[in-house]
């Protein structure tokens, strides 16, 4: 039995109404409860604002494609390296080993979990795990503490599901899914650049548009987003289908992820990492935002939400299915690459990447995220990531908040980016909006939690889990967000006075929707046959 | 447990340790061997750096272009075999992998696959290759770089019939003509062969992709070696001779487990896995220091150690994550596990990764009377079982006479080194 009372603090609790009043919150065994005894023990919040865990909706932080990123890094890791915690010992209790790490852009697991939390974050999903491969994404989130985990299986160029399409087969392909998401215990679909990888493993570069056949004409990028989209919906699924659109990063994207929005019209979808898909122009001679037409269609669709994957300044990792695109980069930047294709279901690259303030398309890029934060109606739909690592590391995150909450500090990095593509641009001409306390609430915790469907996460009411972040009020919001002052994960205290004190293990989230088991003969053959990971193997 | 309380102490007072890990065992043993190295301060190695140091450093300076072996079975129509044959060494892949197998995308089997066979000196590739090129051994990285150029289109104009240049570029645009080129190559060390060759093949395929589709398929040993590679990747972020003396991991490629041994640097060796894997430049180092071993036939190694346990072997008695050389992970289905293990296994599995302080104190119990760990009421030679699923398991394997369960003993020495060095 462990119970808190945590008194006085300024609490932002969105999915509960509460912007900013002072009241207490009471922790017993895990959850938030309503009273407590008068003796119980006691966390003075004065003067201090309490908020949900933080919920990191899209990240990259443990898959095979991941330590294909750590192995690469070295020169990263050498220039940061983590002490283990000094952690609190209870000799009573079991042990938990305190660990070091590496961090840079991709970090060690361990050392992933623990500045997480450090950041008041307590659930983070990884975005993109390759099936065949989902057993290594749980031994590696094993040994990522504290923080709660669950990983989106990549789908969107899955060969078995190809043949599904072009059969006409569509129950078949939802059944698919259901036992593609029980084998390897994930918890939502995601599509990257649907088509377009396996054309990529074809030696054709890119999709011209959303109708191009992926071999059979019936199998486009635009069927296979239908198909899964149904798909997830039918089986209801807590988060809908995560897509990573076509044409990710080049100039004159917008056109086609606004038709893939369009193709989804009423029927819920979550487009992932928006930054990279809402440029304006055309390829090869100009850049523009598209970020004002992205927001318009958004507002006009509730049914259609979105992750930013904004463009922090300093050093990222470029870490994607969409192994093309790495391949792209790779070529236009001259910098190490590795590319993974991985049998008949996805792809894997990886580039490391600068964006510098003073290169015109870094900073167009920068903007264009920005402006999605700032023209973005509805908070609760379109909410706070960097694509870790791709466009910036997570501990960029208060740093970003902080953008978005102080319009001085916005307006002093304006004038150090490079100005060459931002005519026209809508935060260049001066968007006066600035984020407040309860609106950062809702883009980082309760918005997240409510669109991946997590009812016991991201609010502060009874029977939420008790993942609470406590910061000491601070008008420099990148050293408030920085430095929560008491993290609860699950009731434990992880933080206190700011150091990490406590590392316990989070809870693993995964879906099992139910399908026909008829469907499972096919796909046994299918696996036998064609992957070299026998079926019973299969998974995690 | 005396066995395990001589090696905690050992470990614990020596001022230089050095964790290393051979092959034959899962990832979760693995993984608590790297802690254990982390909460010592020790040097933590394995195989790879013997063996594939010449690949990791290539990828890391310049990345590598690759696939898993089902894709490659599936799609390569064209293969070259650089300088090996895999039906010599890895007979297994030839009927699984390449060539002989159908594909998705390859029908026919071997008849729907262009075989290139690349002799490097005597290294000759498939004896029925469908084309063959010669390059002697000091032609190699040349002929590899000449191959670059010709497919940038600067090939040499009119190079002389059967000069190396003009080998050079016929093989180019034979590997052009190819929709998906597999370039498979041996990674395991030979003395005679060229060190530089493993980043001129990383090369030549990046090059490929600049065309067609190319994937680099580089061979090694199996016995979870990759599984090592992986384990210490995701926990340090570097993939082999990782030093932990300052707190902190880093990386010393340089000042790898045969330097340090050979400098007289390490007093205390804990060999995790089967010493029969352990390269001979190592056992002759090892064979120097103070070495403990836990793994299969630990009491069969060809070097001396004060504590030799016998484990089961991966996928024979032990359960767990063994990775494949092209990095899949694949689950062990071991037909001998013990039943209490498999108990142990489900109740107490890596995703909890705490461990009992009882372990600790057990362990401790079968120590010389210390100031860190006072032997109290117990027996020496026991240990204490009471609470401990750790040494519960282990005690019961003892009384049955079967091996120990590798992460069953690593897990109760992590957590009694945690409890020894006091920061846990």
């Amino acid at each position: 039995m462990t119970a808190l009372r945590i008194i006085g603090g300024t609490v932002h609790d969105p999915a509960n109404g509460i912007d900013g009043e002072v009241r207490d919150i009471c922790v017993l065994d895990g959850r938030i409860v309503a009273s407590l005894p008068d003796d119980a023990p006691r966390l003075d919040a004065r003067d201090m604002v309490v908020m949900p865990g933080g919920i990191d909706i899209h990240a990259h932080v443990a898959s095979a494609s991941v330590n294909v990123a750590r192995r690469m890094l070295p020169e990263e890791h050498a220039m940061d390296p983590a002490r283990a915690p000094t952690l609190v010992r209870d000799r009573d209790a079991d042990i938990t080993i305190p660990r070091s790490g590496t961090g840079g852009t991709v970090p060690s697991t361990f050392t992933t979990g623990y500045r997480y939390a450090g950041l008041g974050y307590t659930t983070v999903f990884d975005a993109a795990v390759a099936p065949v491969s989902a057993r290594d994404t749980h031994a590696q989130f094993d040994d990522t503490p504290i923080v709660d985990t669950g990983c989106f299986i990549l789908m969107g160029n899955d060969a078995y599901l190809q043949r599904q399409i072009a059969n006409g087969e569509h129950e078949r392909a939802r059944d698919y899914v259901a036992w593609l998401l029980r084998a390897t215990k994930g918890y939502a679909v995601k599509i990257v650049n649907p088509g377009g990888v396996e054309l990529w493993k074809r030696n054709v570069r890119e999709v011209a548009s959303l109708d191009d056949p992926v071999g059979d004409p019936k199998v486009t990028p635009r069927s296979i987003l239908e198909t899964l989209t149904e798909a997830a919906n039918a089986l209801g699924l807590p988060h809908p289908v995560h897509i990573h659109c076509n044409h990710l990063g080049v100039a004159g994207n917008v056109g086609i992820t606004l038709d893939s929005m369009r193709t989804l019209s009423g029927r819920r979808a979550h487009f992932t990492h928006l930054q990279f898909q809402s440029y304006a122009g055309e390829r090869g001679k100009s850049w523009a935002s598209g970020a004002k037409q992205i927001s318009e269609y958004m507002a006009a669709h509730p049914e259609t939400s979105g992750d930013v994957g904004q463009v922090m300044f300093g050093e990222a990792c470029t870490l994607t299915a969409d192994g093309s695109v790495e391949y792209l980069l790779h070529n236009s930047t001259g910098r190490k690459w590795t590319n993974v294709d991985i049998e008949l279901e996805t792809g894997c690259g990886v580039v490391p990447y600068t964006y510098r303030e003073k290169a015109a398309v870094a900073s167009l890029q920068w903007v264009v995220g920005l402006e999605l934060f700032l023209l973005s109606a509805d908070p609760w739909r379109l909410v706070l990531s960097t694509d870790h690592p791709n466009g910036g590391s997570f501990m960029s995150y208060p740093q970003l908040i902080h953008l978005l909450m102080d319009r001085a500090f916005r307006d002093e990095q304006i004038k150090r980016i490079n100005p060459k593509m931002l005519s026209g641009s809508a935060l260049a001409d001066g968007l006066s909006r600035e984020y407040t306390l309860n609106e950062i609430a809702i883009i980082t915790r309760a918005g997240p939690a409510r669109l991946l469907g997590l009812t016991a996460k991201g609010h502060l009411g009874v029977g939420a889990d008790a993942d609470i972040t406590i910061y000491t009020r601070d008008a420099d919001r990148s050293r408030m967000f920085a430095t929560p002052r008491y993290v609860l994960k699950a009731g434990t205290l992880v933080v206190e006075e700011g150091q990490l004190r406590r590392a316990p293990q989070g809870q693993r989230h995964m879906v099992r929707p139910d399908y026909d088991p008829a469907a499972e003969r096919d796909i046994k053959e299918y696996v036998n046959r064609y992957l070299s990971v026998a079926f019973e193997n299969y998974g995690a | 447990m005396a066995a395990l309380a001589a090696v905690a102490a050992k470990l614990h007072e020596a001022d230089r340790a050095l964790v290393y890990l051979a092959a034959d065992l899962p990832s979760e043993t693995y993984r608590a061997a790297v802690a254990i190295a982390d909460v010592l301060g020790a040097a933590l190695d394995s195989i790879t750096s013997a063996t594939m140091s010449a690949g990791v450093i290539a990828a890391q300076r310049r990345g590598r272009t690759t696939a898993t072996l089902g894709e490659i079975r599936n799609r390569a129509d064209t293969v070259l075999f650089w300088g090996f044959d895999p039906a010599t060494r890895y007979p297994r892949y030839t009927s699984r992998y390449l060539p002989d197998p159908e594909g998705m995308f390859v029908t026919g089997g071997r008849r729907g696959r262009s075989v290139i066979s690349a002799d490097i000196a005597a290294d000759r590739g498939p004896a029925d290759a469908d084309a063959r090129v010669a390059f002697a051994a000091d032609e190699e990285v040349a002929a590899l770089n000449l191959v670059r150029a010709a497919l940038k289109g600067r090939a040499l104009p009119n190079a002389p019939a059967d000069s190396l240049h003009a080998r050079a570029a016929a093989l180019a645009t034979r590997l052009q003509a190819g929709a998906y080129v597999a370039i498979v190559s041996d990674g395991e060390p030979a003395p005679h062969r060229d060190p530089r060759r493993t980043e001129a093949l990383i090369a030549l395929a990046e090059t490929l992709n600049a065309t067609t589709r190319c994937a680099l398929s580089t061979l090694r040993a199996g016995g979870n070696r990759p599984g090592a590679d992986a384990v210490m990747t995701w926990q340090t972020g570097y993939p082999a001779a990782v030093d932990f003396a300052r707190g902190v991991p880093h990386y010393r490629p340089a000042d790898d487990a045969a330097a340090l041994l050979a400098r007289g640097e390490i007093q205390v060796a804990l060999v995790v896995g089967a010493p029969a894997s352990v390269p001979v430049a190592i056992r002759d180092g090892l064979s120097h220091v103070a070495c403990a071993i836990i793994g299969p036939g630990a009491s069969e190694s060809a070097f001396p150690s004060f504590a030799a346990i016998d484990t089961g072997r991966a996928g024979v008695h032990e359960r767990g994550i063994a990775v494949r050389l092209d990095d899949m992970p694949l689950p062990l289905r071991p037909a001998l596990e013990a039943p209490e293990v498999a108990a142990f296994r489900e109740k107490w599995g890596p995703e909890r990764p705490t461990v009992a302080r009882a372990t600790a104190t057990g362990v401790c119990a079968a120590l010389p009377a210390t100031d860190a760990a006072p032997a109290g009421n117990h027996s020496p030679a026991d240990g204490r079982r009471d609470g401990s699923p750790e040494l519960a398991v282990a005690m019961s394997l003892a009384a049955a006479g079967r091996p120990q369960d590798s992460y069953v003993l690593l897990r109760a020495l992590a957590a009694t080194l945690a409890h020894l060095e006091g920061v846990a």
